[in-house]
């Protein structure tokens, strides 16, 4: 049996619209999820200040957060901080400047060298006064 | 003096020469070409001289019942095979692949997964044309598959579906792999403008490391849970993604893309490669895969190519269409001729980066088109 | 090719110099282009060339991973040219591209003992950059000392 009859048949029709609805419907859920991921990743490192924000009610007291810094830095810059604090966590406080640098280098940052000079002289990464390093958690990013 | 004949007579019986017919002679010149191309032309060295050297050692004329040949019990060669014909070897790929693969150009610009899952027409219009010609199902699924330009995806569907296709499927999917940077263009060029050609896509946003290392578990979630016959190869696959984001697996992800892929490719191209032997190999049924194989990687490149022309109808900023030729998932062969075509009519125009987004999604869709067809096949 | 006198007559280490002493500097010096990455000086290595910042940004690290960073233009790499046993006591990685004179640092320790007036300057200046760096330094009494 060959041609069309032989497609019939075996249900083949069936299948390939089937089939291709299907791989389709897996991608296009893939597609639609990854692209709220980075939103949703957004919301979830915010909840503190939302939850701040959901918890106050009425006008400022006096006993308000302690000030902090908004620092400005390019969009690359803050995705490679991001990734930073995610290792000065696994090094703990203080921590030695040259080993973040090997880890930074370690985990395929973008240009780490120059990432870490950023954070340096925007203060977000600073001296201990004794040959360490400290993350400033005062500092909020913006860009 | 009779007795000495007598041997003398029988070894030269037992030897390969005296075996050698000419279906014989023409696997051994088959598996030398493949061998010149992967090594002279560098056409997917990594798999064409395995291959090649598998075609040589499968097509020796041996002396049945001495477990030699790879189609008998007791042989090493079949032996090794078992990786092969079990569906080992694909998933073990897909390890590696899933190690050194990244999806942060995918995950920047998700729209353009769809131009993979547009390619993987490819697998279901062959399929098609497969029955067409007489193929039973299983056959014309195997066959199908070739159309996912994957060749482990290719290798495990057809271990399950069709094994003693195995061998004629496989020298289909890896040639014509090596051979994209040839199929492809002159369809690419016939099917789009050159205003079209000349588009400049946009730079992608950061994607930050925790996406990275959310997405491998989020994709293997929703692809398997959908398709859960795709769950050897895209569990592996997306496994071995996370163990090379996470980094603190950083060993592991090293192990996965160095030594257990190259190995498994070794083991995976040489029985391959002896599975092709003369009487097996070239009979009507692989010329009829040859043709099918050449037109499913015509069909994927087109279906890719007028998809993404379907999608810019309905999109403010335009996407280049060439990208569509990129979700056939030979990668990165296909980003790269991607790039060459957008920088023959604007050499400025950088394509390659963009073409890997549809291009590791036309991985992700077909290991789920592979998934689909088992399942309603053996089903 | 010999260095411009007017770039070394902003530089802090040369404030105090005369004309004729920069002038017989600025031919040993030279500068040195410097990629992001780059690694300038090796602890444990020969002490082989001093540097002074002209542009860019340095970590310089030691044993046990104490560091500090160079920001400034006129900051000096590679003191332990002139300090026994000439071996670096760090190692200096350029945080960013970019640039900063250099001088052998066998002509550097020539021309601090052969010009007294000079020298006696020139180590004023180098001795506090010492004493400030003693403290990453598991010699530290050493260095003191000397």
């Amino acid at each position: 049996m060959t041609g069309i009859e032989a497609i019939s048949a075996h249900n083949g029709w069936s299948i390939a619209i089937v089939g291709i609805s299907i791989v389709f419907s897996g991608l296009v859920l893939l597609s639609l999820t990854i692209s709220q991921l980075h939103k949703a990743l957004d919301i979830w490192e915010r909840r503190g200040a939302y939850w701040e924000r959901f918890r106050r009610r009425g006008p400022e007291t006096t006993e308000t957060a302690p000030e902090r810094e908004c620092i400005y830095l390019p969009p690359n810059v803050k995705e490679s901080a991001r990734q930073c604090r995610l290792l000065v966590e696994h090094l703990g406080q203080p921590f030695p400047l040259p080993k973040l640098l090997e880890f930074s280098d370690r985990c395929g940052l973008d240009h780490p060298h120059s990432t870490i000079n950023e954070l340096l002289l925007a203060r977000v990464i600073i001296p201990d006064g004794e040959g360490f390093y400290l993350w400033n958690d005062n500092v909020e990013f913006t860009s | 003096m009779g007795n000495l004949s007598d041997l003398i007579l029988q070894f030269i019986g037992n030897t390969g020469y005296y075996m050698l017919d000419y279906r014989y002679l023409t696997m051994l010149i088959v598996g030398v070409v493949f061998i010149y191309l992967g090594i002279a032309k560098r056409y997917e060295p990594l798999l064409l001289v395995p291959i090649g050297f598998g075609i040589l050692m499968g097509n020796i004329p041996v002396f049945k019942g001495l477990g030699l040949a790879i189609y008998e019990d007791n042989s090493v060669l079949h032996y090794l095979y078992m990786g092969v014909t079990a569906g080992v070897y694909p998933p073990l790929i897909f390890l590696g692949i899933g190690a050194m693969t990244d999806f942060s150009t995918m995950l920047a610009r998700p729209l353009l997964m769809l131009l993979g899952a547009a390619a993987q027409m490819g697998i279901f219009l062959t399929f098609l044309g497969a029955l067409a010609l007489g193929f039973a199902p299983n056959e014309a699924g195997a066959i199908g598959i070739i159309g996912g330009a994957d060749g482990p995806t290719a290798i495990f569907l057809t271990a399950k579906l069709a094994p003693y296709l195995i061998g004629p499927i496989a020298v289909a999917a890896y040639s014509y792999m090596a051979l994209v940077p040839v199929i492809q263009p002159p369809i690419m060029r016939l099917l789009t403008s050159r205003k079209e050609r000349l588009i400049r896509m946009e730079e992608p946003r950061e994607v930050s490391k925790q996406e990275k290392i959310i997405f491998p578990v989020i994709g293997f979630l929703l692809c398997c849970l959908l398709a859960p016959a795709a769950l050897p190869l895209l569990g592996m696959l997306f496994f071995g993604n996370l163990l090379k984001e996470c980094v603190v697996a950083e060993r592991l992800a090293v192990a996965a893309r160095t030594s257990v892929i190259d190995t498994v490719t070794i083991l995976l191209g040489v029985t391959v490669g002896a599975s092709t032997q003369a009487d097996v190999f070239l009979t009507p049924q692989s010329v009829g895969i040859f043709v099918l194989g050449a037109l499913s990687f015509s069909i994927a490149t087109a279906s890719g190519l007028l998809f993404a022309k379907l999608i810019n109808l309905f999109l403010k900023t335009k996407i280049n269409p060439l990208l569509g030729a990129a979700g056939v998932s030979a990668v990165p062969d296909s980003a790269r001729v991607v790039q060459h075509v957008g920088q023959e009519e604007d050499p400025s125009n950088f394509l390659l980066m963009h073409a890997m987004a549809p291009n590791v999604s036309g991985v992700i869709g077909s290991a789920i088109g592979a998934g689909v067809l088992w399942s309603f096949i053996v089903t | 090719m010999p260095t411009d006198i007017s770039t070394l007559e902003s530089l802090e280490i040369f404030e105090e110099l005369s004309s004729d002493d920069l002038a017989e500097i600025s031919a040993l010096l030279h500068a040195v282009r410097v990629g992001e990455g780059e690694v300038l000086t090796r602890r444990g290595d020969t002490a082989h060339t001093f540097y002074i910042v002209l542009s860019g940004n340095y970590m310089i690290y030691f044993k046990g991973g104490k560091a500090f960073t160079l920001h400034n233009r006129g900051d000096m790499i590679g003191v332990a040219t002139i300090l026994t046993p000439f071996r670096y006591r760090g190692t200096t990685v350029a945080l960013t591209d970019g640039e900063a004179l250099a001088m052998a640092g066998d002509k550097f320790l020539e021309l601090i003992q052969s010009n007294a007036s000079l020298g006696d300057k020139l180590l004023q200046k180098l001795t506090e950059v010492i004493h400030q760096r003693s403290s990453y330094l598991e010699e530290a009494t050493e260095a003191n000392a000397h």
